[in-house]
Formats: C-alpha cells, sequence, structure tokens
C-alpha cells in the first residue's frame, strides 16, 4: 500500500489525476514534457484516505456530523471548527509519517540541502482554487507532517462545507492529494494567462508579476506589473508598472507580505527577455494541453537565465464566457481603469 | 498665491496643494475666457465640482473621488483625488452594482431624468406665476430674490444630473474606443467608428431640424434673397418687421424662441445674452440652413448616416470572434448611447438651466442699475452671490460700485492672461487619465511627438488633411465672424457651435477628448480636426494659413 501513498512528480502524469489530484497530475505532465519545474513529490488521495481511517478520525468526523447535523453557514461554520479539531488532534500514523519522511529526506538529498524548505498545496481530483490551504517555507520533519494535516484538515472548512452540501456529497471525507514541492528562492512571481481571460482573445498572452513570491499576485492583494505579449511572435505588445506597493518574502517556517521599497515598487520586476521566455513556455503548456493555461511561474534568484525561468504550475484557464456579457463589461472597465492595462490581480 | 476675487475658497497653495494632489491642469474647455465673479464662484464653483465628487461617491467609482479645484489667474484647474490602492479594492464591489443599469439601459434611467429636469424647470416658473419671458419685470424684489434661490437649488440638481451620466459615459465610450483600437485596430478616428456612433436622433439634431425648418419657410415667404444679403442681422429682423409675410415669419421664429431660446450665446455663462432675449442670435444659423439647404434637407442626412450606422454595426460585429461578440456587443450599444447621450444633454442641462440663470440675474442686474446699485446691468456679473442677497430688498441702499470697479480690473488682467496648462508632475498625467477617463472632457495633456516637426500637437480625433486660412473664435458670440472654408480655432466647443461646422474645413482646438462635442461633429461632418493642442488660440492667429493634419494629430502654421 506504502508505494501508492507518496509518489515523486516524474512518476506522474496528467492521467492520474484520480490518483494523486489535478495539480500533481499536471505537474507530473509538466516534468514529462521537459519544462523546468521544482522538484518534489505527491501524497495520494489513498493518503488521504488511511490517514482518516487509521487514527479512527473519519470514524469522529462521521459521529460528529450526525450530532450537529449542520445546515447554515453558520452552522458550518461551527462544525468546521470541531472537525478540524478532530483532524489536527490526530498524529500521522507511524507507517504513514515513514514514508513520508523518506521521500522528504530523499528530496533534500536531491536538493543537496539537510532539510529542503517545500511548500504544501492542496490538489483536488477537480480544480477547486482558494478552498484549501497551502504552506510556504516549510522546513524540518515535524513541521511537514504538520502541514500535511493542515492541507487535510483544510477540506473541512466551512465554505467547502457548504459547497459539499450543496452539492449533495458526502460531508465527512473529501480525499484530495497533496503536492510537496521544493520552494523556489524567487527574485519574482506570478502568473500568466495564454488567452485574456476576459475577452477569450487568445491572440495575446499576459503576464503579471511581482517582486518576491507569487502569492501576491495570486492573491491579487498588490496591483502587479503587467506584459501583453503577441502570442505569435512573444513580441511585447505593451508593458505597464504596477505599483506593487507590497510583496511576500520568506521569514523564518513561513512567509510574510512586506511593504516594497521604492527602488523596487518602481521597477518593472522583469526584464523583457525573461518576460519572453515565460510566454515561450506558457505556449508550450497550451499547446501540450490542448487549451488556454494559467501558469504560476517564478524567476529563481542566483540561476542564469533561462535556466532561472520556472513553471511552478498549471491549469486550464477559467474564461470568463459563462458570465453575462454585461458582467464581462464590468470587468473589462475595473481591469482597464482600476488596475492597468490588460488584466490586473485577483483570481481565486 | 492669490485669492481669485478675493474668494479663498479655491486659493491655489502651491507647496501644499501639490503635496496633496499630483497635478492640477487648465480646464481651459470650459474656462476660457475667464469668466466673472458670480458665474465662477457661484455656479459653476458652488455646484460643478461638488457634483462630480458626488458622482464618484454614488457610482462607487474605484480609481477616483472626484474632482477637486483650485483658481489659478482667474481659470480654474483640475485635480483628480485619487484613492489608494487598498480603496479601490474596497469599492469595486459596490461599483459592480452600481455600474450595470448604465451599461444595461443608459437611455431609459437619462429619459426619466430629463422629463423630471424639463419638470423641475417648468415648476420653478409656475411657482413664480412667470408665463411669457417678460413676466420676470412685475416680481416683487422679495420674490426675485426667492427665485434666485430656489433656481440655485435647480441648478445644482442640473449638475448632479449632468455629472451622473457624463461619468459613466466617459467610462463607456472610453472602454469601446480602447477594445475596438485593441481587438479590431480602428481607434476613434476612423471613419468607420465615427459611423457607428453618427445618426442618432439627439436634441441637437431636432433642434437643428427647427432650424431648418424656419430656413425653408424663409424661402417660401420669399425672403431669401433678403437673409442672402443682409448683413447686420438686426436690420434684418427690422425689414421683416416691415411686411405681413414678415411679421407671420418672425411669429413663428418667436414661438420657437420661447420654448427652445433658453440657451445663452455663451453656453455656460450668465454674462452673454440669450436667444429668447436678443432674437437675432439665432439668425445666423438660420442663414446658414438657407445657404446650405437646398433640397439636400437634413432629414435625408439623419436617414443616411442610420443606414451608415446599421450597415457598420454588422461590419464590426462581423470581424469580432464569435465568442467575444456578446460582450462586445453589450459594450458598443452602450457607448452608442453614452455618445447619444453627450449630444443630447447640453440642451436639456447646461443651455437650458443658464438660460433660465441668465434670464433672472439680467433681471437682478437691470433693477440694481435701475436704483443706482451699480452702473450697468451687466456689472452684476462682478458681484458674488452674497452682495446680490445683500442689496436686492434694500434696493437702492447699498452701493456696490466699488466691488465692481475692484473686479472687473481683476477680470480685465485675468482676460491678458495665457493660463499655464498644469501644475505640478506632469509625467504622471497618463496614470491618472487612464483612472479618471473622464477629466478628459476639461482638459488636455500636452503631446510629446518626436516623429513629426509641427508647431501644434493633439489628438487626432477626425481624419483627412486639409489646409486654409484660420479664424480664432474664443466664444460663441463671435461665431458669426466665420467664413466659409476657413479652419476653426476654438478653445473648445459646444453644442450651439453646431453651425460652424456646417461651413468649416477644419478645426484645431486647445482642449477635448474623444467625447467632446467638437469630436463627435467633426467626425459626423467629415471634417479634419485635431483636438487637445493646448496653445492652438495662442499660437494661432486670425489669417494664418494653417495645415491641419487629422491623421496624425498635428498642426502646422504655414503663415
Amino acid at each position: 500500500m506504502s508505494e501508492k501513498w507518496a509518489l515523486w512528480f516524474e512518476e506522474l502524469g496528467q492521467e492520474d489525476r484520480e490518483l494523486v489530484g489535478r495539480k500533481c497530475a499536471n505537474l507530473g505532465e509538466m516534468v514529462k514534457i521537459g519544462l523546468r519545474v521544482p522538484p518534489g513529490f505527491a501524497l495520494s488521495l489513498e493518503a488521504y484516505k488511511d490517514f482518516m481511517s487509521m487514527t479512527g478520525a473519519f470514524d469522529e468526523i462521521g459521529k460528529y456530523l450526525a450530532q450537529s447535523k449542520p445546515k447554515d453557514l453558520k452552522q458550518f461554520r461551527q462544525s468546521s471548527v470541531g472537525i478540524r479539531q478532530i483532524v489536527q488532534s490526530k498524529a500521522m500514523p507511524d507507517k504513514l509519517e515513514k514514508v513520508i519522511a523518506s521521500y522528504y529526506s530523499e528530496l533534500s538529498r536531491r536538493c543537496h540541502t539537510g532539510e529542503v524548505a517545500v511548500s504544501t498545496r492542496s490538489a483536488g481530483t477537480v480544480s477547486r482554487p482558494g478552498q484549501y490551504e497551502t504552506h510556504l517555507n516549510v522546513v524540518g520533519r515535524s513541521a511537514l507532517m504538520d502541514k500535511i494535516r493542515q492541507v487535510w484538515a483544510s477540506t473541512f472548512n466551512p465554505r467547502s462545507l457548504a459547497f459539499r452540501s450543496r452539492k449533495k456529497m458526502p460531508l465527512e471525507s473529501e480525499p484530495i492529494g497533496v503536492a510537496v514541492q521544493k520552494m523556489v528562492k524567487a527574485r519574482a512571481a506570478g502568473v500568466i494567462f495564454t488567452a485574456d481571460p476576459n475577452t477569450g482573445d487568445d491572440t495575446r498572452m499576459i503576464i503579471e508579476g511581482n517582486w518576491g513570491l507569487g502569492e501576491s499576485v495570486v492573491g491579487g492583494k498588490s496591483t502587479p506589473d503587467i506584459y501583453i505579449l503577441d502570442k505569435k511572435n512573444l513580441e511585447i505588445q505593451e508593458k505597464k508598472l504596477g505599483p506593487k506597493s507590497r510583496y511576500v518574502t520568506f521569514k523564518k517556517g513561513g512567509v510574510t507580505e512586506k511593504k516594497a521599497p521604492p527602488g523596487k515598487s518602481g521597477k518593472f520586476c522583469l526584464s523583457d527577455q525573461e518576460a519572453k521566455e515565460i510566454g515561450k513556455l506558457g505556449k508550450v503548456l497550451e499547446k501540450h494541453f490542448g487549451v488556454p493555461q494559467d501558469v504560476e511561474w517564478a524567476v529563481e534568484e542566483d540561476k542564469p537565465f533561462p535556466e532561472s525561468i520556472i513553471m511552478l504550475q498549471t491549469r486550464a484557464e477559467v474564461i470568463a464566457q459563462n458570465k453575462t456579457p454585461v458582467d464581462q463589461v464590468v470587468d473589462l472597465m475595473l481591469n482597464r481603469f482600476s488596475r492597468g492595462v490588460g488584466f490586473g490581480g485577483g483570481k481565486m | 498665491m492669490k485669492a481669485v476675487y478675493g474668494v479663498t475658497r479655491f486659493e491655489f497653495d502651491e507647496k501644499d496643494d501639490l503635496k496633496s494632489y499630483t497635478v492640477f491642469l487648465a480646464d481651459v474647455v470650459h474656462g476660457r475666457p475667464p469668466w466673472r465673479p458670480l458665474f465662477l464662484i457661484d455656479s459653476w464653483g458652488q455646484w460643478v465640482y461638488r457634483a462630480v465628487q458626488r458622482a464618484a461617491e454614488q457610482l462607487s467609482l474605484p480609481t477616483t473621488k472626484g474632482w477637486d479645484a483650485r483658481y489659478i489667474n482667474g481659470y480654474p484647474y483640475l485635480a483628480v483625488i485619487e484613492t489608494t490602492e487598498k480603496e479601490a479594492k474596497k469599492r469595486e464591489p459596490m461599483f459592480r452594482k452600481r455600474i450595470r443599469p448604465y451599461i444595461e439601459d443608459f437611455n431609459a434611467i437619462w429619459e426619466e431624468r430629463k422629463a423630471d429636469m424639463m419638470s423641475t424647470y417648468k415648476g420653478l416658473k409656475q411657482r413664480y406665476g412667470l408665463k411669457k419671458y417678460d413676466g420676470i419685470k412685475k416680481l416683487s424684489n422679495v420674490d426675485l430674490l426667492d427665485l434666485f434661490d430656489d433656481y440655485m437649488q435647480v441648478n445644482r440638481k442640473q449638475w448632479d444630473i449632468h455629472m451622473e451620466f457624463m461619468v459613466p459615459a466617459y467610462y463607456l465610450f472610453g472602454l469601446f474606443e480602447q477594445m475596438c483600437s485593441e481587438l479590431l485596430g480602428f481607434g476613434y478616428t476612423d471613419p468607420l467608428f465615427a459611423r457607428l456612433m453618427a445618426g442618432f436622433d439627439s436634441m441637437v439634431f431636432r433642434f437643428n431640424k427647427e432650424i431648418w425648418r424656419l430656413g425653408n419657410r424663409a424661402v417660401e415667404q420669399g425672403f431669401e434673397e433678403l437673409f442672402r444679403t443682409t448683413k447686420d442681422d438686426e436690420v434684418l429682423l427690422a425689414k421683416l418687421e416691415e411686411s405681413e409675410a414678415g411679421r407671420k415669419w418672425l411669429k413663428e421664429y418667436y414661438d420657437f424662441l420661447e420654448v427652445h431660446g433658453w440657451r445663452n450665446e455663451r453656453m455656460l455663462d450668465w454674462a452673454t445674452p440669450s436667444w429668447i432675449e436678443k432674437p437675432r442670435l439665432g439668425i445666423p444659423l438660420i442663414k446658414v440652413a438657407i445657404t446650405s439647404g437646398g433640397t439636400y434637407t437634413i432629414e435625408e442626412r439623419r436617414e443616411e448616416a442610420v443606414r451608415e450606422r446599421r450597415e457598420a454595426e454588422k461590419e464590426v460585429l462581423g470581424r469580432v470572434p464569435a465568442e467575444q461578440r456578446g460582450w462586445f456587443e453589450a459594450l458598443m450599444k452602450a457607448a452608442q448611447k453614452a455618445g447619444y447621450w453627450s449630444e443630447d444633454h447640453n440642451y436639456y442641462l447646461d443651455l437650458y438651466c443658464n438660460g433660465v440663470g441668465r434670464w433672472i440675474t439680467r433681471e437682478i442686474g437691470r433693477r440694481f442699475a435701475e436704483a443706482g446699485v451699480i452702473d450697468d446691468p451687466e456689472d452684476v456679473y462682478f458681484l458674488v452671490a452674497d452682495e446680490v442677497e445683500k442689496a436686492l430688498i434694500p434696493m437702492g441702499k447699498n452701493k456696490l460700485h466699488h466691488q465692481v470697479d475692484v473686479r472687473k480690473k481683476e477680470w480685465q488682467g485675468y482676460l491678458k492672461v495665457a493660463p499655464k496648462s498644469y501644475y505640478g508632475n506632469i509625467d504622471l498625467v497618463q496614470e491618472i487619465l487612464r483612472k479618471d477617463p473622464v477629466i478628459s472632457v476639461a482638459t488636455s495633456v500636452p503631446v510629446v511627438r518626436e516623429d513629426v516637426k509641427a508647431d501644434l500637437y493633439g489628438a487626432a480625433s477626425s481624419p483627412g488633411v486639409v489646409e486654409g486660412i484660420a479664424r480664432v473664435i474664443l466664444t460663441e458670440d463671435k461665431l458669426a465672424e466665420l467664413k466659409s472654408g476657413e479652419i476653426l480655432v476654438a478653445p473648445g466647443t459646444s453644442a450651439p457651435w453646431t453651425p460652424a461646422f456646417e461651413i468649416v474645413k477644419g478645426v484645431v482646438t486647445d482642449g477635448g477628448g474623444a467625447l467632446s462635442h467638437a469630436v463627435i461633429l467633426a467626425r459626423e461632418y467629415g471634417i479634419p480636426s485635431v483636438t487637445g493642442c493646448l496653445e492652438a488660440t495662442n499660437k494661432i492667429k486670425t489669417g494664418d494659413r494653417v495645415k491641419v493634419d487629422g491623421d496624425l494629430g498635428v498642426v502646422y502654421i504655414l503663415r
């Protein structure tokens, strides 16, 4: 059983979505087609299920839910607290911990370091961005075990409980995979949309970036730099300096958001050459997956170009087509006038 | 630092104010030539900026809270009240809700407000039993003062409504313009863009139709020769009085003025006469209708424009990829309505309201002069509202000659000053214009162009290249000086300038953006035009030979 608990990215491909979750499967696929992806491994859905059953958490949660029968958001909020306490009170079973620890030390060895800093991200079988937790800059075996349990426990957040309830899915469990990936020491990071997410225009690609880690861009907290690339020839059609008032950087045992020093906020976080390279890789991904992609990238510090350009994850892009035309017009207005040309921060 | 007309409210403190605001831009479109104090302080200053601030708040605009203003050397200057990134995010959800109705049905809301405004004017007149234009002379001083105060509230309402629509209109129009050029590669200077926006049945069109009707009537009655040959319009009116047919035509004309004559020679100013007050003011327009009339009617022209618009819509939508057509069409329709509003609103808001303002203030001026409070009725415009309130009821007791003298001297000084186009950091102006597309209604940004060597740089707002003799016209009352085939050079233009476009070959303005009146009309008439040159009226002299390049947006002075 244990060989199914953890798998290296390079052992995976996009067909493994049910095994390790979509994000991990896509990471495997990216490695397969030869893209630069930070090394790491995936915990399978099986690992989640076995953790829940081996620790008895599954039964306890079932009992808890049978009693509390949450119906509205307020009750989901209460139940969430109760269930997360149950999950987090369970120690990682020995067998499982051993497997994870061995993968972690192998990863550290591969990265030529004693204890490598990693991120732990949820990987559902269907993409539900923003629902579950992500932990960054996790260092050391016990911290890793702790964060993995927290990612698993986050499947019981109020929003997910409400979502499952509405979709008539079982409340007591929602197995997900976890991607454990080496943290990139990012000088700059962000996303690229290989088609304009507002208009669906697929002749141009939009890059958003900020100094530091990509979380400031993904979270939409700080207005990033924007590059618009001609998809055909990768020429930069337009670039727009974002105020980038805040950026995310490492701190001990995690990350922190900091105010950007004036020297940084007034400067583009990417060179044109870097932007084009990101565009080139975005195109490779779109071509491979067959639909426009929404890709997270980073520029690794202390690495020479082009090896410095790293792809962190990819997913099919959500294009605003199921929105009403009027909503699309409002989106456009906000993006153009409020956030600058092209497209601005704030995806889930 | 110097308070304009002694009023500290708009005093400019270069050091402190430039800490609060990035840049102040001269509002040359409206504020040039400089207004006299009564209008500048108590109408424009009192209500306009507040209305923009209100509109920004009501719509919960993410990027701006409207405008702040300073008066420098008699000219109004605007600054955008920018929000922070954090505020912008907070205001966004409400903006989403509030902007919707304007995208979905701009016209329906406008028709409602328009009707409300017209009944407000009517109600104001009824409250004081005013039926005819001259009825105001019979009001007691107390009633006249009340009317003045009540009018100010009507004025305020007019500006509130004005800005309620102007803000979304500019956002929608600006966005559409951007998407056209991005997606389909044509900008607002393209004739195709002009066709998309033309042929709507706005009040400007209906008003012009009335003018043409009066022109045709004059021709039918055998007055064509008289209209063509009589230079002095007062003489023309006097000659018409001499015959039965002439008096009949005049009656028709005066009836027209009772309804449509609430417009001042300078649209936004009380110190110039209204048409209803000076009937000769409408005659130049009727002359234009007669000389360019014939069988080619304005109605036919509009039908053609409608046909062309439908074809242009089909063509443009056909070029948009199918999956993007939904939002594009929604945006196009909203932008068309915004364009229609931009044409339509002047009549109901700016023109009518200020026509009424002229009516009331002029009557106050007449009484003041009669009672020896001031020398000349028109001197009332050198007072401020407080002084009007002070002197109106104890009529004749409070002399205001001194105030008039001081302020008149100050104003005459301002007339000689060419306003500096901005104060502050001009480098960041593009960023501000993006956040607040509305500000382009009033100001322009200097364009630096290294690729062409010209005398003036502006926006290429209506395509084509033309050469001709320039005529600099600063105010509407000088419009009659324009000769056929000349090139009009003006600070900006507004609805009353429409007839000028019938006869000029090209247009150059100091201010104005894509939605400004000059641009819309120039496109509609197919006249090359360069707008937003900032200094056109300073640099070009009447009689200069100029070349207007509406494709590149530059003007050459050939002399």
